[in-house]
């Protein structure tokens, strides 16, 4: 009977497995882990070399050197497709930091600086982190932020992934449920403690040995939500899962142990954010990419993802109560429209619908509305019924 | 003067050409200097030479004798290039054949200084001593139109002649400076001075000029070293500074928010018949007293003019407005030091922006240092460390350098002399082609 409803409770998941495994021509087995194909220790000393050397030259022709940076907020480097996302495809727009120049000047040292810390970390294989980095010289650096936007800076412009510059960054994000691995120095990580919720990897390439029977991951937006479904036992009650948060707008280490997840487990991905034009965008974050991670797509997205909810027709469905419904101010509006403008919503016209919705009505909720309707509501009725009968777009 | 206010008057043309010549014969007692002023050209059109003389003598009376006319073919070599003379006035200088010398240099100096606001008449300066000729022409090179409000245009001399530093190579050059209209500043005439007859409104424009312009080099540091006040009348002809008042002008200057360590008078004797007064400047702080060569900054003077400004409602001839402007000259001393503080503070205002430049330099010149430092270890750093010998020794070839800390030295120079000469073209600025440095022939060097 138990077996039964369980069959049950993941038939429509179960499908939705098969279908996604079919679409993206992946077989059942598992991907091989461990490097996809990075680049080696020579090949990045290599590539740094060669920013010298084009440094060393520009100088022995009395020219003021210039580092050339693909840019990475332009639209106009970034191209759609829809197996992918968002991905880097040209270089149509770039930056350029002189060293002649006074505005800009600081810039360029700090790239040279960072690249020469990248060097020796790579040439010795030994890893630091970011903040090791901003620390080294925080004169230098003025903010931990600048260190962050120039590590992916270099990232793009060796076109090497962060990770294999031997720079970490640590983890926001938190995972729990139905899952087992090793770290790269041995460590068994275990996340079916409920009551001791593991931070996600500061190094994810170095993941092994995966183990798990979870018939979906869910993603939650916020830290919020996802303690009140752990309070809840959710992991047990839709038992087997996994949960993961990146606690709002995603870092690296979240989106590729959520790309790590489906490339090893092969199950349905679902995203579970705030009716609202910000909660839309992280989970396209997620499933689309970013455009200023644009340039490492290929190990960041999860096109698969699917939107379970709190969507914008369940609002209306299940009669949430108006006072937990907000207006949508002047800025979710302008995020809202920028969204419908995106190069990926015309492959998602389920999505496209929620969006209007959400347009016509300018309204917007929390997940927390729900317990306006029942203070279990969430975790006892709205996400059993949704993973039950596919309430997913 | 007289031709100043006429053609002032009549809003003519500032072009034309003036001679002066100074020659000496020997009297029955002394040599006797002999002094012809001649002047042709569209400057001086419309002067009526006749009417002149008159009160010419008048003004000139009792320093002067008249004396025989200059021979006509001393004049032709003027009148071939610029016309039939509108002007021409011949005197001879009492007590002065003593002191030959010393009236040429003033002559010369005063010259020079009515050159630089009147750039478009090419003055003609001829002296003959005994069998010696001298004979020289102020050459005005580059002009500038000056426009203040409610005044005639100036045309200024604005060319210099300083040499480019070594780090400019291939780049134009301003061979010029570019004046800046500064404050306007009503003068309050005192009543002692109005007693003597004059009224109206006075005023002071102020104008600077700093060179050499470095606009074209963003980098360059540079250190104001000298300023060069220099005062002129109503008609735009130098005036001699009023000496107390400009001797005693530092005192009044606040240095320490100016950025400066002291500001002292350079130039104290003869005074009282120079046109400038000249000022040399001491930055403050001065952290290293010696430099690298290649590291000096480029030093630059100020010229700050004074061009003062009268208008009475109830004058209108030419001899009136001659008459207020003796006045003005006269008791310059007093006009300026009755209006001490507002002259002081409108002073102060123009070097403070003119060291408003120079300050922003040296804050952008401490940032581009600051990273250069870090642009150079980090280099060094990852060329040191690397085991690719490819790598090292197309480095080192490049810089035409043996080992890292040769390539080092000459890294640090090379970006150094990038920085500094950066060149940006301004389309107001005289710019010419510097020579361009003759490179080397080394071979290749390889480290061992």
């Amino acid at each position: 009977m138990m077996a039964s409803c369980g069959e049950q409770l993941f038939s429509e998941i179960d499908q939705l497995r098969v279908q996604l495994l079919s679409s993206v021509g992946v077989t059942t087995e598992s991907q091989p882990e461990g490097a996809e194909g990075e680049i080696c220790q020579g090949g990045i000393l290599s590539r740094i070399e060669s920013v010298i050397l084009g440094i060393v030259t520009s100088l022995s022709k009395d020219k003021a050197p210039v580092l050339v940076l693909p840019n990475r907020s332009s639209w106009a480097n970034v191209s759609f497709d829809c197996a992918i996302g968002l991905q880097m495809s040209s270089e149509h727009s770039v930056t350029s930091i002189k060293s002649d120049c006074p505005s800009s000047a600081a810039k360029f040292a700090q790239i040279l600086k960072i690249l020469s810390v990248i060097y020796k970390l790579v040439q010795s294989n030994s890893y630091a982190t970011k903040r090791d980095i901003y620390y080294n010289d925080t004169q230098l650096f003025v903010s931990q932020r600048s260190v962050d936007s120039i590590m992916d800076d270099i990232s793009c412009m060796l076109k090497v992934p962060r990770r294999s510059l031997h720079v970490l960054s640590t983890s926001k994000g938190l995972i729990s449920g139905d899952l087992c691995y090793l770290e790269e120095d041995g460590t068994r990580i275990d996340c079916h403690s409920s009551s001791a919720v593991v931070p996600v990897s500061s190094n994810i390439s170095g993941i092994r040995n995966i183990v798990s029977s979870a018939k979906f991951v869910m993603i939650v937006e916020k830290d919020a939500t996802f303690q009140r479904l752990l309070d809840d036992d959710f992991c047990t009650k839709l038992s087997p899962c996994i949960l993961i948060t990146g606690k709002g707008v995603p870092d690296l280490n979240s989106r590729l142990m959520v790309r790590k997840l489906w490339d090893t487990l092969h199950v349905p991905i679902f995203a579970l954010v705030d009716a609202d034009p910000h909660g839309i965008e992280i989970m396209c974050i997620y499933k689309y990419g970013s455009v200023a991670m644009s340039f490492e797509a290929h190990s960041l997205t999860v096109p698969s993802v699917m939107w379970l909810g709190l969507l914008p027709s369940d609002l209306q469905r299940l009669r949430v109560p108006e006072e937990s419904l907000i207006p949508l101010t002047k800025r979710d509006e302008s995020k809202l429209n920028s969204l419908l403008k995106r190069p990926y919503l015309s492959s998602q016209p389920e999505w496209q619908k929620e969006m209007e919705l959400m347009q016509q009505t300018k309204v917007k909720a929390e997940i927390q509305s729900l317990a306006a309707i029942d203070p279990d509501f969430l975790t006892n009725i709205y996400l059993p019924n949704k993973l039950r009968y596919g309430g997913w777009v | 003067m007289q031709m100043s206010s006429q053609r002032k008057q009549r809003g003519l043309k500032t072009t034309g050409g003036l001679l002066v010549f100074l020659w000496t014969d020997r009297g029955s007692f002394a040599q006797r200097l002999n002094c012809t002023v001649a002047a042709a050209g569209p400057w001086c059109a419309g002067v009526e030479m006749q009417a002149l003389h008159p009160d010419l003598k008048n003004s000139l009376f009792p320093c002067v004798w008249s004396c025989p006319e200059l021979d006509p073919e001393e004049l032709s070599a003027f009148t071939d290039l610029y016309g039939p003379l509108r002007f021409l006035l011949t005197f001879q200088a009492k007590d002065a054949g003593h002191c030959m010398s010393k009236w040429q240099a003033h002559i010369e100096a005063f010259l020079r200084a009515f050159s630089l606001t009147n750039a478009g008449i090419k003055v003609h300066l001829k002296f003959t001593f005994g069998q010696q000729t001298v004979q020289h022409e102020l050459r005005v090179k580059i002009k500038s139109k000056v426009s203040p409000t409610d005044q005639l245009p100036l045309i200024l001399d604005v060319a210099c002649s300083a040499q480019p530093p070594w780090c400019v190579r291939r780049r134009g050059w301003c061979q010029g400076g570019h004046p800046v209209v500064g404050e306007r500043l009503p003068l309050s005439i005192p009543p002692q001075v109005m007693d003597q007859g004059l009224f109206g409104e006075l005023s002071v424009q102020f104008v600077a000029l700093l060179r050499p312009c470095v606009l074209q080099y963003p980098n360059l540091l540079t250190e104001l070293t000298r300023i060069q006040v220099l005062t002129y009348s109503p008609s735009n002809i130098p005036v001699p500074g009023p000496f107390n008042f400009f001797k005693g002008l530092p005192a009044a200057l606040n240095c320490q928010q100016l950025g400066l360590d002291r500001i002292h008078c350079a130039s104290f004797k003869d005074l009282t018949h120079s046109s400038s007064v000249v000022y040399s400047v001491e930055p403050e702080n001065w952290e290293d007293p010696d430099p690298e060569p290649s590291h000096v900054p480029v030093q630059q003077s100020l010229l700050l003019f004074l061009f003062l400004h009268h208008s009475d409602p109830f004058t209108s001839e030419v001899n009136d407005t001659i008459a207020a402007e003796m006045l003005i000259e006269h008791h310059l001393e007093e006009i300026l030091s009755n209006n001490r503080q507002a002259v002081s503070a409108a002073l102060e205002a123009e070097l403070y922006n003119t060291l408003k430049a120079q300050n922003h330099r040296k804050k952008k010149q401490e940032k581009l240092q600051s990273a250069a430092e870090v642009i150079l270890s980090s280099t060094i750093s990852i060329v040191s460390s690397s085991s690719n010998m490819d790598f090292r020794n197309a480095c080192l070839n490049r810089m035409k350098v043996n080992d890292t800390h040769e390539l080092s030295a000459s890294l640090r120079e090379s970006l150094w002399r990038v920085t500094s000469g950066k060149f940006l073209h301004s389309g107001k600025c005289f710019s010419s082609e510097v020579e361009e440095q003759p490179k080397s022939n080394e071979s290749t060097r390889v480290e061992i």
